[in-house]
């Protein structure tokens, strides 16, 4: 079955000649159909200029010329990701019309590696929430449970990927929002250290917490994403100057002697099925080698406060933009300046959007800025030392993605709640390290849970490794919902 | 009792950088093309684009900052400076906040006579805004501009006259020209002026409330409009005695209005924007080594005040006419071209100063505009000052060439009957005669030691002449004849 084949696999059959591009994309489209209304995660599906391509793929196949890593899988991209020519609406009403004038730098990169790309996925607007319910144009569901959220904000990505409708999936993650989808999904899903991938095209919130992140079904497929991608860009300055690295060589399924630390005092609060799951993937790690050694992360207690103040103070700036004189949705009613700002926005954003550029707006505004913003500075660069100073004493660190598995649409009102769905996420966003979610077992009405393992900065490549062996000793990664295997 | 009054003044002067492109995109940094055709993603601010900074510019600001000496900071920052107008793409601009690129410095400008020095606080890089342009019915914005590359040059409240303001400002735009950085075209906006003008009762030590007049672009409408500022302010505090200071002059922003001559208040206090500074997260620090910065200042060229230095002690030039001549960059390089071909600098100046300079003044065109060579400057003046024409046909001579650029002045002399000069002794021997005739007055005046009288009987005599004689040799026969007739 195509769908259930990896993409390193399906590319391989693509080039020794046993599948072509056209019916890969096909299948891939078939199941789109087929199964999207019920799941949602789709907000635009490429289906002419995919097929395009792939025929492309196909005659340049015939003619003898080098492929790329990529070619012939299907990736979908989430739709606060440029793609030339597509639909960019982040979920915005704002941006609804809004079709991307050029290409992000993470989107040409995969189409120099002759990836095929689907269509746009469904977020929370411009990446802001947990849930995806915070999308203005649709709902997006779970495949593991129709009820529940799938997470976010890459909700639709991270869905997907879990339903099978594209073996490959770009998310962006600010403050978990790739692996807290992939934990609730049920699929792999990596947050680079910062600066790895470049933002290039990806539409900011939190320009110094943001980064795109690969989300597919196993680590060699994120890994094989990760060799694409993780490069330095001439567009974004933050990009680390460092070129390609090997991923998949050294995913040797070895962790022996790896110290793999873990932030007890910061866990007191996990419910119990996510702890019974999150010891039970320790006794995994354990028995492939590793020790378990203890790390203090207590600073972590701040991260949520530290983390919605500086998020949103660059969110406030960085969304000042849609104005409504360029591009976007200009309301109707206006008729003066002001009243197209106003009016714009005012219709444009959603309430949890709306409310981030005003606690942004407030937390930089004179008077204000040194309790709030620069405090949050401050708080910032001593969770940094402390991620320094757990990883002198570990390789690795293990924590859980979420405090529970998916939970039920409309079930979290209340934004602050919702906000304390990433407290063991937020974390490494503010430090910049690089993380993963990989899929590590179920509650007991079969919703996914993942294990989320952190590195230090640079060290993307020991994180997949180690992520890699848990995988190599698991079969939670090959469970695909049920209504969706066929 | 009448109050004597002291007017404080600050100039910030932005300076449009003359760089192939612009100070955070590849877009070609050049005035004057169809709107919106040097534009890229970054220069309209459309979503996911990101700033990368021009290291010309930052080359430009550092040769500036040691041209000034100030301290060259070894390491400075971006920060965002958010306020919402049509011409702003990202709704924020891109500036120098807390880190500014050059910390202090100096002018040193010569007035009146004196050496006067200027502190300057800060030199730091922003991007400049695009343009609106306003047509029957709907308004347009021209992003050509936009992201051009600025610095910021902010003086000390150094400046206590508007003739001083000017002279101060000349000064900056001299170093501009001299170090290649800026093109300082006036009309196309490249060189405009913000001041803040505030005055006090002489002695009092601490400042007054200031009023902020913007952007100004020509000395001599700064001049007018600080002086405006000031008269208005003196007035305030005149007629109203009784009050607090504070509540008599309200800090306020006024824009110079160039067709009416009068300042118009944009806001005042109680309305002023709240530009929310913070670090721009999309760059990183500007680190520059200590090599770096030595490498710019051996390379510095020729400064204006060190010009002027030369041009005094060196070429004899009065103190005056050398920061005329050197302020004047373009023309002063003319004055060098020139003297390559001629001995008599003091002349040579004057002529370009005075006599050509008051030909062009009302036409707004310069020497170089018209295209006469230098060199034809320089044979003029050779011919005046070994004689072989009068001062008077040398004017007239210097009026042809202002109407035949090319023309050389030697062959506009010798193919005109009227300009040869009178060689022939027995004729002027006749005038001299003649004009000892008619005056004996002044004969009699001249012999009692009035040397003044001389002056008189020569001018008679090159009156009748019609100014072909040459006045040394009249003078000497006069003398001659006076004698052999006492």
């Amino acid at each position: 079955m195509m769908h259930t084949s990896t993409a390193i696999d399906m590319q391989d059959r693509f080039l020794r000649g046993e599948n072509s591009a056209v019916s890969i994309v096909q299948h891939f489209l078939q199941r789109i159909a087929r199964y999207d209304k019920q799941i949602g995660s789709f907000l635009s599906v490429n289906e002419t200029k995919a097929l395009e391509r792939a025929e492309h793929l196909d005659k340049k196949r015939a003619s003898g010329r080098p492929l790329g890593k990529l070619a012939a899988i299907p990736v979908s991209i989430k739709d606060n990701i440029l793609v030339k020519g597509c639909l960019a609406t982040c979920g915005s009403k704002f941006l609804s019309n809004f079709i991307a004038p050029y290409d992000a730098t993470a989107t040409r990169l995969l189409e120099e590696e002759d990836a095929i790309i689907i269509g746009k996925t469904n977020c929370d607007e411009f990446a802001m929430g947990s849930s995806t319910e915070n999308s203005a144009l649709q709902m997006t569901y779970n495949p593991w449970n129709l009820k529940c959220t799938p997470g976010g904000s890459s909700g639709g990505s991270g869905a997907a990927v879990a339903g099978r409708l594209s073996p490959l999936s770009l998310g962006s993650d600010t403050g978990g929002s790739v692996r807290q989808p992939a934990s609730f999904c049920g699929v792999v899903g990596f947050k680079p250290t910062y600066g790895r991938i470049s933002r290039s095209g990806l539409v900011a919130y939190g320009s110094s917490l943001d980064q795109i992140g690969p989300m597919a079904a196993c680590t060699a497929d994120v890994a094989l994403l990760m060799e694409v991608l993780g490069r330095s860009c001439e567009k974004d300055s933050t990009t680390i100057p460092k070129g390609p690295e090997d991923y998949l060589s050294k995913m040797d399924g070895s962790i022996r002697g790896l110290k793999v630390g873990v932030p007890w005092q910061f866990l007191e609060g996990l419910l119990p099925e996510a702890k019974r799951v999150f010891d039970q993937g320790l006794e995994i790690l354990k028995s492939l080698g590793a020790a378990v050694v203890e790390v203090d992360l207590s600073l972590l207690k701040y991260s949520i406060p530290a983390y919605y103040i500086i998020a949103t103070a660059e969110a406030s700036t960085n969304l000042a933009r849609f104005d409504g004189i360029r591009y976007g949705v200009r309301s109707p009613r206006s008729h003066t300046l002001e009243e197209i700002y106003d009016l714009s926005k005012e219709e444009g954003f959603g309430p949890e959007v709306k409310r981030r550029i005003l606690l942004g707006t407030y937390v930089l505004s004179a008077g204000y800025q040194d309790d709030y913003y620069k405090k949050a500075q401050k708080v910032r660069t001593l969770i940094i030392k402390q991620y320094r100073d757990a990883f002198q004493k570990c390789g690795i660190i293990a924590s859980p993605v979420s405090p529970f598995p998916a939970f039920e649409i409309g079930s979290i009102r209340d934004p602050l709640q919702m906000y304390l769905v990433d407290i063991y996420n937020i974390g490494v966003n503010l430090a910049g390290v690089p993380a993963i979610s990989i899929p590590s077992g179920f509650c007991h009405e079969g919703k996914p849970i993942g294990l989320q393992l952190i590195g230090p900065q640079m060290h993307d490549v020991d994180v997949l490794r180690a992520a890699n062996a848990f995988e190599q000793a698991t079969d939670f990664h090959q469970a695909i919902p049920p209504e969706y295997a066929v | 009792m009448n109050t004597e009054w002291e007017p404080v003044i600050g100039l910030e002067i932005h300076a449009a950088l003359n760089t192939k492109s612009k100070l955070f995109s590849p877009a070609p940094n050049h005035f004057g093309d169809e709107p919106n055709t040097n534009i890229t993603e970054v220069c309209v601010g459309l979503p996911g684009s990101l700033p990368v900074l021009n290291k010309e510019a930052v080359r430009k600001a550092v040769q500036f900052g040691c041209a000034i000496n100030g301290t060259i900071a070894l390491v400075s920052k971006f920060d965002r400076k958010s306020y919402f107008y049509p011409d702003n793409p990202r709704n924020f601009q891109i500036t120098q906040y807390e880190n500014p690129i050059v910390i202090g410095g100096e002018v040193i400008v010569e007035l009146n006579g004196d050496e006067k020095t200027f502190p300057i606080t800060r030199v730091h890089l922003e991007d400049d805004a695009g343009m609106l342009k306003h047509f029957s019915g709907f308004a347009g914005v021209d992003f050509n501009r936009a992201g051009c590359p600025l610095i910021e040059i902010v003086s000390e409240p150094c400046i206590h006259t508007p003739h001083e303001a000017s002279a101060y400002a000349m000064a900056i735009k001299a170093i501009l020209q001299y170090i290649d950085a800026s093109d300082c075209n006036m009309e196309e906006g490249s060189l405009r002026f913000d001041a803040n003008v505030s005055v006090r009762p002489k002695g009092e030590k601490t400042l007054r409330n200031r009023t902020e007049i913007k952007n100004m672009n020509s000395f001599s409408n700064m001049e007018l409009a600080i002086e405006s500022e000031i008269r208005r302010q003196i007035r305030e505090y005149t007629s109203n005695p009784d009050k607090h200071p504070d509540e008599v002059v309200v800090q306020s922003t006024y824009r110079w209005d160039p067709e009416k001559k009068e300042p118009v208040l944009m806001r005042s206090k109680e309305f002023a924007e709240d530009y929310r500074y913070f670090p721009e997260p999309d760059l990183v620090p500007i680190v520059l080594t200590e090599a770096y910065i030595e490498e710019i200042r051996k390379a510095l060229p020729e400064l204006p005040l060190q010009r002027e230095k030369r041009y005094i002690h060196e070429l004899g030039l009065s103190s005056h006419s050398a920061f005329i001549l050197t302020s004047d960059k373009p023309l002063s390089d003319y004055f060098e071209e020139a003297l390559a071909s001629c001995e008599y600098p003091r002349s040579l100046c004057n002529w370009l100063t005075i006599e050509f300079a008051g030909r062009l003044k009302d036409s707004g065109q310069t020497i170089m505009d018209l295209g006469i060579p230098a060199k034809n400057v320089a044979i003029l003046i050779n011919m005046i000052e070994q004689g072989a024409i009068t001062g008077k046909i040398a004017k007239s001579v210097a009026d042809d060439m202002m109407v035949n650029p090319e023309k050389d002045p030697q062959s506009i002399v010798s193919e005109n009957p009227d300009y040869q000069p009178l060689h022939d002794e027995a004729e002027i021997e006749c005038y001299v005669d003649r004009a000892i005739a008619e005056n004996p007055q002044s004969v009699s005046d001249y012999l009692s030691g009035h040397e003044k009288a001389l002056s008189f009987l020569v001018g008679q005599v090159m009156m009748m002449c019609r100014g072909k004689a040459s006045p040394p040799l009249v003078n000497e026969l006069l003398k001659e004849k006076i004698k052999a007739k006492s």
